[in-house]
């Protein structure tokens, strides 16, 4: 499959247009309605279909890039697609299809609920998407204000005070990477991320490590790695399934996808030299997150901390670093998200078509072969085997010993969740809300079984993060 | 002046800072939005110069960095929209629980958790843990004894 290869312009920036403008006219309309509601699937799946295009594109045929007004390029703000772009882009924006579409079959309670997700949608897409460093920071803002609304859903007093804990924390986390991307500005003279990748390679370590410091900071606190993390379990817990699906599915990519881009292209010496810093926070949050989990009983609460726990197998693939590590943190992060969004999209539904989705997902958490799952902690183990041997048998000890908790927490959740007790009665949900789980289960098990695309996508995207600067025309 | 800059960024930090470990919800508003001042002061201070228009004058004499200042600009605008935001969810939170204090509004938080469980309000969605440990008639004791 090659895709549709329209011309640049409109190939890369459609993606970006439709969910905006279909935002925009939504802002106006009562999205509880049946017509807006469906419009706005409508067109968050058409913005979808042209991301998937673009992916075809980039990911047979190279990146494709435009500069904003005709300036030449290095003068003026560049989008660029390229493999690693693409691929977080279509997992985050397909998790979101399927949390809108979720909410849209169980009933939408805002009427600005579809305007705000299209409007975050677009957002996100355009952090994927740009090559300029400042852009980069205002497409993540407007994602988080987005998530920052979307955190409230619902109303309820949990919620808009996770809400509000949520946005105090990650706007000192986005302050932290203003004030880096400004630092980077003011040593190299340009804000274009692939110019500013070639100046700092022949920078010296010392003069980066506070500025890689600060990004470091800012994208852990979205990930929700270990010492960042404290923000994490009282927003995942108090928020309304399809927006924790969002969440944990497509915002924490921001995360994973900063660290990789700037950590394997601007600051890849200074990641070089911090390996063994970034291997020991990524272990701890591994065993942190798992027994965390294994302790709790609600399936959201279980779901938070898991997270915590998967964010240090990302940030282990990312400190090994090198193409096998920056391709098994990218099939991680993707299948992560994959796994997610059919955990939290079933957590509150029951019956036995609800059931089937959750424990595919939770198969695929505890890496158990037919499903994804497997795929992820396979391209970890084979990341973990570069490392010295005597690193990376307790390592491999430590992801096995994380592997085996997460087999016992994600089944202590399905039992109690969906297996009912004597005497209870069990009441199904409606087998449509499971519908948005089932398909991102159904593409678990593909993936499971038919692995290629899902390599190939993920290998191209690991090879575009440290070719970034070889790319340079 | 760059010790002069570094040392107002970083007292307006550090005054941020301060505001946004306090327990009034109003507080760590300005506590933020201070700090994003002092990234704002930050970009400023980075493009510093004086004298010069911030455009590319007719005769060729220096200039200052336009970008900076565009940043800057750009920077002020988000974080007037996140300030608004913000204060809404604060006017949010008070309305319900007539309170800015963050740990009274925990404690009244749980409290309505543990009564919506006793009477059995279908809608209740998943309450975490340990809200539900908690006995309504102790959360009720607390608050009495809570000034």
């Amino acid at each position: 499959m090659t895709g549709i290869n329209l011309p640049a312009p409109l190939l890369i920036s459609l993606p970006l247009a439709i969910p905006w403008i279909a935002g925009a006219i939504l802002a106006l309309l009562d999205g509880r309605k049946r017509g807006p509601k469906w419009f706005a699937v409508g067109a968050l799946a058409l913005g979808f279909l042209a991301l998937l295009n673009l992916a075809l594109v980039v990911v047979t045929s190279g990146p494709v890039s435009i500069v904003a007004g005709g300036w030449p390029h290095g003068i003026g703000i560049a989008l660029r697609a390229d493999s690693l772009g693409v691929v977080f882009a279509v997992v985050s924006v397909g998790v979101m299809l399927a949390a809108l579409i979720y909410e849209s079959i169980t009933g939408v309670y805002w009427r600005t609920f579809p305007a705000v997700l299209l409007l975050g949608a677009g957002g996100l897409v355009g952090v994927f998407l740009t090559s300029d460093a400042f852009n980069f920071y205002v497409f993540f803002e407007i994602a988080m204000t987005s998530a920052f609304v979307l955190t409230g859903y619902r109303e309820a007093d949990r919620q808009v005070r996770g809400a509000f804990l949520f946005a105090i924390v990650n706007l000192l986390g986005s302050t932290l990477f203003l004030i880096a991307i400004v630092s980077l500005y003011t040593m190299t003279g340009t804000l274009d991320m692939l110019l500013i990748a070639q100046y700092t390679s022949q920078m010296d370590v010392a003069s980066l490590i506070a500025i890689a410091t600060l990004v470091f900071a800012a994208f852990s606190l979205k990930l929700g790695l270990f010492p960042f993390h404290f923000w994490l379990p009282t927003v995942y817990i108090g928020s309304h399934p399809s927006v924790a699906a969002i969440l944990s599915g497509a915002l924490a990519n921001i995360g994973a996808y900063g660290l990789l881009r700037f950590g394997g292209s601007i600051f890849n010496e200074v990641l070089a030299f911090a390996a063994p810093v970034l291997i020991a926070l990524g272990a701890i949050s591994l065993v942190y997150g798992a027994l965390q989990a294994v302790s709790r009983r609600g399936v959201s609460e279980v779901l938070a901390y898991s997270a915590i726990g998967q964010a240090g197998y990302i940030m282990l693939a990312i400190g090994i670093g090198g193409p096998v590590g920056f391709l098994a943190a990218a099939t991680y992060a993707v299948i992560n998200s994959l796994n997610k969004g059919v955990l939290f999209l079933t957590s509150s539904l029951q019956g036995a078509v609800a059931g089937a989705a959750f424990a595919i997902g939770a198969f695929s958490v505890a890496g158990i072969p037919p499903m994804a799952g497997f795929l992820g902690k396979m391209t970890v183990f084979q990341a973990l085997a570069q490392l010295p041997p005597g690193q990376s048998a307790v390592l491999i000890g430590l992801v096995v010993l994380g592997s085996a908790m997460s087999i016992l927490y994600m089944f202590q959740t399905y039992q109690r969740r969906f297996l009912a007790q004597e005497g209870e009665l069990a009441v199904s949900s409606a087998w449509t809300h499971s519908i948005p789980a089932l398909v991102l289960a159904a593409l678990l098990l593909t993936f499971g079984f038919w692995p290629e695309p899902l390599i190939q996508a993920s290998s191209a995207a690991g090879a575009a993060v440290g070719l970034e600067v070889a790319n340079w025309p | 002046m760059i010790v002069l800059s570094a040392a107002v960024v970083a007292i307006v930090f550090a005054a941020g800072t301060f505001l946004l470990l306090q327990r009034d919800l109003f507080r760590i508003v300005a506590g933020i939005l201070t700090i994003s001042n002092a990234a704002t002061l930050f970009i400023i201070a980075s493009g510093l110069s004086r004298g010069q228009a911030p455009i590319l004058p007719l005769d060729s004499g220096p200039v200052s960095d336009p970008v900076s200042q565009a940043l800057a600009l750009t920077a002020l605008v988000i974080g007037f929209a996140v300030a608004a935001l913000l204060l809404v969810m604060v006017y949010r939170l008070y309305l319900s629980h007539h309170s800015l204090d963050a740990q009274a509004i925990q404690t009244s938080e749980r409290r309505s958790a543990a009564l919506q469980r006793r009477e059995g309000d279908p809608y209740v969605e998943e309450v975490p843990e340990e809200e539900i440990d908690e006995d309504p008639g102790e959360a009720q004791e607390r608050e009495v004894t809570t000034p």
